[in-house]
Formats: structure tokens, sequence, C-alpha cells
């Protein structure tokens, strides 16, 4: 994670990468853009730029080196850019040369840009919140971001960040837990999300999914991962209920659940299905794998 | 969950839609009808506004909330963005929007400048209207003039007079809201003559298509400016089954009911046939790689069922 002594190696690193993968005229716009936000400091020419490299920048994947990635790694633990767009990629470059003077400024000057900004835009800023200056200014932009409806601006706060782990309380946090679990979010995608599971969240998941069976619902079967560490007296039936699922992947997901718990019953369970925890115990299957396997089938 | 293969339908595009103002009923039953696309001009909502923050969010809620409202149909939503004649007249007001339109013009999907023009045909109409035909040249955008309902004629004329008076050519041109009277004076000064299809009032699909009948289908874009007010949001696509009823040839038909408004608008490099022919739905946390392939049929684009948002 960024700390203030650390030199922040992302903006040269999206522009070699970039140098590789897109046309030469797109890479000269982007320099001259830098140019005069530089030179002229203007929000109005940085709020342009920002909107207009859609006409220099597609939507294709923005490819990254192994080198360049791992860079991105020991910078920010956890961070996704090789997820992100050409286009992206090239928005959040911008954003990081535009110089401002001090935390208000930067929040401001970051508001109006959210306010005023299209989908792709908005999502590339809050792609960006790992990497940018002043982030810990921004925890209650990121939160508002959890408000909205529009799953790929949601999905961009939640899903392939590290920002929420750093920076989110816990009240945030499973705010955005369950929400991405009310929106049917791939969960294996919320970065560092076995270091913020807590108690709460797991009463509130148990909480949940007592609600959609009575209304007869299913429940996404990455919960379980989050009420695994807090399997106790009272919601062990829960559990159990789910190992006995016609679904295999959803028998799978709770015994991995059991695995996570030292809850005696719970470790019984599942030593009660020796070649699923054996698998359990092997890594071969894991809460990625489940993930996967849940995504592909909806 | 993904949509298997449909069979090759007819596609419309509705160039002048306010789907704010529309329910998801709406955005269905267009669906169904084959609306693949369309363009929601910047407008005034049938009451004015008073600060100037009301046109920001309301911009941003056409760049944002309601471009994923469409996709969530199927539909791809583009817009225009202007301040309208009548809330030109508000001055000081006015001068605060304009200052707001350089942040919105740029951005990808916005197709045009519009719908500006003259209302009352006031002298503050004229400044605002004249600022943003600079605006739309600056930015090499087409522009989307809306004729008054009033003195019709002489406000057409006028507005094709001042946007030569400031540089522009026709063909960036589109002239909205015409009628028998407006129609042979604007394609033949070169522009393109939108008509608007109102249930009651304006243009009906019958008179549409005697003018499809007399002046052909070259620069002449159907449709239905659907609105808050009475209005249909299946015009177009009711429009063309007229036509066909009528015996107008398939190729006008598709014209003036898809292909003109594709023309005119994609010379602001902002719409693109691949934005719904491209027929996988787009995960952004996906790699894109296999996504500008073409399915057999052309078949729109149809998003996943997670992307259909509970409130």
């Amino acid at each position: 994670m960024s700390t203030p002594n650390k030199v922040n190696p992302i903006s040269s690193i999206i522009l070699s990468a970039l140098t590789d993968q897109v046309e030469e005229k797109s890479i000269v716009w982007l320099a001259q853009k830098r140019e005069k936000i530089l030179l002229s400091g203007k929000e109005m020419d940085f709020f342009i730029a920002f909107s207009q490299a859609s006409r220099f920048f597609k939507n294709n994947s923005f490819k990254l080196s192994d080198d360049q990635f791992q860079e991105t790694q020991s910078f920010c633990d956890g961070l996704r850019m090789d997820l992100w767009t050409q286009l992206q990629a090239a928005r959040v470059y911008l954003l990081l040369q535009y110089l401002a003077p001090n935390p208000d400024s930067w929040r401001e000057t970051l508001q109006k840009l959210f306010e005023t900004g299209d989908m792709l835009e908005i999502e590339a800023l809050y792609s960006a919140l790992p990497v940018m200056p002043f982030q810990d200014e921004m925890v209650g932009r990121a939160r508002e971001g959890l408000r909205t409806n529009i799953t790929s601006v949601f999905d961009a706060v939640a899903l392939n960040n590290p920002y929420p782990s750093k920076y989110f309380d816990e009240s945030a946090w499973n705010q955005m837990v369950v929400k991405a679990i009310f929106m049917q979010r791939p969960l294996f995608k919320i970065q560092n999300a076995e270091s913020r599971s807590n108690k709460e969240l797991a009463n509130i998941i148990i909480d949940f999914a007592h609600e959609r069976w009575a209304a007869g619902r299913n429940v996404i079967l990455e919960v379980w991962r989050f009420v695994g560490p807090f399997i106790n007296s009272e919601n062990f039936k829960d559990i159990e209920r789910v190992t006995k699922s016609n679904d295999e992947l959803e028998r799978n997901a709770a015994l991995l659940a059991c695995s996570m718990s030292d809850f005696p019953e719970a470790k019984k369970l599942l030593r009660s299905y020796p070649e699923i925890e054996s698998k359990i115990n092997s890594g071969v299957l894991n809460w990625d794998w489940i993930g996967e396997q849940a995504l592909a089938l909806a | 969950m993904r949509t298997p293969n449909l069979p090759k339908m007819e596609m419309f595009i509705d160039p002048h839609i306010h789907v704010t103002s529309r329910t998801t009923d709406d955005y269905e039953a267009m669906r169904k009808a084959g609306i693949v696309a369309i363009i929601e001009p910047a407008f005034w909502l049938g009451q004015p506004r008073t600060e100037a923050a009301s046109f920001k969010d309301y911009f941003s809620s056409l760049v944002g909330w309601e471009r994923f409202r469409a996709k969530q149909f199927g539909i791809v939503h583009y817009c225009t963005i202007g301040l309208n004649s009548k809330e030109a007249n508000n001055e000081p007001l006015a001068e605060q929007v304009m200052e707001l339109l350089p942040l919105y013009a740029g951005k990808q999907g916005v197709v045009a400048i519009g719908e500006i023009g003259y209302d009352d045909q006031t002298a503050a109409e004229d400044k605002f209207y004249r600022l943003q035909l600079d605006l739309a040249k600056e930015m090499d955008l087409p522009v989307m003039i809306h004729t008054p309902h009033r003195d019709k004629k002489k406000g057409t004329t006028k507005s094709m007079d001042v946007s030569e008076e400031h540089g522009l050519a026709p063909n960036m041109v589109i002239v909205d809201h015409n009628n028998e009277e407006t129609v042979k004076e604007v394609l033949d000064r070169g522009y393109w003559a939108a008509f608007t299809i109102y249930p009651h009032t304006k243009m009906g699909s019958e008179r549409m298509v005697e003018i499809v009948k007399q002046y052909g289908p070259e620069r002449i874009i159907v449709d239905s400016a659907a609105d808050w007010g009475i209005s249909d949001p299946l015009a177009v696509p009711k429009t063309a089954a007229l036509m066909r009823k009528m015996g107008i040839p398939e190729e006008h038909i598709r014209m003036t009911c898809y292909q003109n408004a594709l023309t005119a608008y994609s010379q602001s490099g902002q719409m693109d046939e691949l934005d719904w022919l491209n027929a996988e739905p787009i995960d952004q946390t996906k790699k894109m790689s296999g996504n500008s392939v073409l399915r057999g049929g052309q078949v729109p684009r149809v998003e996943g069922p997670s992307d259909r948002v509970e409130n």
C-alpha cells in the first residue's frame, strides 16, 4: 500500500504498458494533455482530457507484463490493473498528472469529476482509489459508490479493488459485502476478504439466508465463506442444512466453510466427507474455485 | 445466462426520445418492437429548472443512470447535450449552464449538441443558440435543432440561416420536428430532416408515409420524441409497419427508421453499429479479447440477469 515516502510508480507503468499496446497517436495525445495539465494546472483542462480520452483509447484489455504486474503488487498488494481497460488506464494516468496542492483541493476536484462523470469515468475513478494521492480522504466517496445501483460502478469499488479492505471501517465493509451478496456479485473478487471477516457480518448473512429461505429463494453459495470462521452452536444447523443441498457446489461451499471453523461439530461434519476434506487440504477446493464455478453457471 | 441466437429481426433506432420520463414497461415494449438504440436529447423537464446544479444532475443522469437503465433492456442509449431554448430565457441561469456544457459535450456516447434552437424566438434564445453552435463546431459534433412549434416555418428557416452564419456544414445538422411545410427547404439546403411522430399533434404516421412517398428516404429520419407528455415510445416501429402496409420499399423503411439516424449521428465518432450488434454482454472485469466478434444473424446484445437491479 502507498505510504507518503513511497514513490508512486503507477503512472510510469501505465505509460510504458500503453505505449506497447496502443497506436502512437494516442500516446502523443496523452503526452500533449499531460503537458497541458502540468503547465496550466487548470481543472478544466484536466476534466476535458479525462473525458476525451475515450476518443483515443478503447475498452480493450490493458495488458501488463509479469514484471510490471509484480511492480504494481509491491506498490499496492491486491491492485488488479491487469483487469483494467486501456481507456481506464489512460484516465488513471491523466488523474495522476493533475497535482492538487492539498487534500481539500484534491477532494473538491475529485468531487466534481465524480458528480459529472459518465459510467466508465466513474468506474475509472473508483478503481484508481488505491493509487491516487490523498487516498485516505476518499472513504466517504467510496462509501457513496456502494450506494449506486449501476452494477459496473458498484463493482469498481467492491471487486478487484484493495481500497475497501484497507480503509473501510467494519460497518462500511459489512455494508459492501451485504450489498454485493444482494446484487449477486462474484464475492471471490472482493480483495482481502478473509482478513476483514467479522462476527457481525456472519450474523447479518445468517439472518439474510433465513429471510431468503423463508421466501423460497436461494442464497448465493459464496456467502458461507463469511460465516465459516464464526460457526457456532446457533448457526451450525444452517451450515448443516447447506451440506445436505442437492447442489454439489453448494455442499462443497458449506464444507469449505466448515474447514475455516474451530467449532467441534463443524470439524466433525467435515471429517465425514473425507474425499472433499482431502480436496480442501490439498488446496484444489478453495473459494476462488467455488466462485469461478458459480460465475460460470450464472 | 446467455440468450440464444435470436432469429434475425428488424432493427430500429429512435434518435429522439426522452426516456428519463418513461417506464420500464416502455423499455421492454421498445426492445420487443426491435428498437436497438436510442438518442436522448437534453431538453427541459416540463417545468423550468431554477438552479445550475439541477442541470448538472440531469446531464449526469443522461450519461450515467439512464444509460444503465436502457442497457438492462438491451437498448444502447446515447444522448445529446445542450441548453434548450425555453430555459435559455433565464439568462443568468443559462450563463451558468453554458459553463457546464464543455464538461459533458466531449463524453463518450454524446452524439450531438442539442436539442437547441428557438422556442419563442427571443433575443436570449438567439444568443445561446449561437454560442452552442460555436461549441458544436469547436467539438466537431453534429447539432440537433429543435424547431419552434409556433411560427415554425420562419423559425426553421432562421435556424438554418444562423447555423450557416456560424459556419456549420448542413450535413452536420439534424433539423427536427419538421412538417409538410418545412421539409422541402430543409432537404433542399442539404440538412437532415427529422420528423417527430406524435399521437395527436404535429406529425402522424399517415402523414409521414406520404412524405416518404413524395420525397424518398434520403436524409429523412423518423423519431418519437416521446417524453412526459402524451406521446408514443413505439412511434418509430409503428410508422415502419404502416409504411410497409402502404407499400413503401423495405430499403426506404430501413433508411428512415434506422440507417439515416445512424449515419447522421455517427459523424460524432460516438455511435457505432457494433455497440448493439456485438452480442456478448460486457463484463469489465472480464478480458475483452473476444469482444468484437459478431455472432451470426446480427443479434443485438442482451445483458446478463445480474445487471437487473432490485431496489
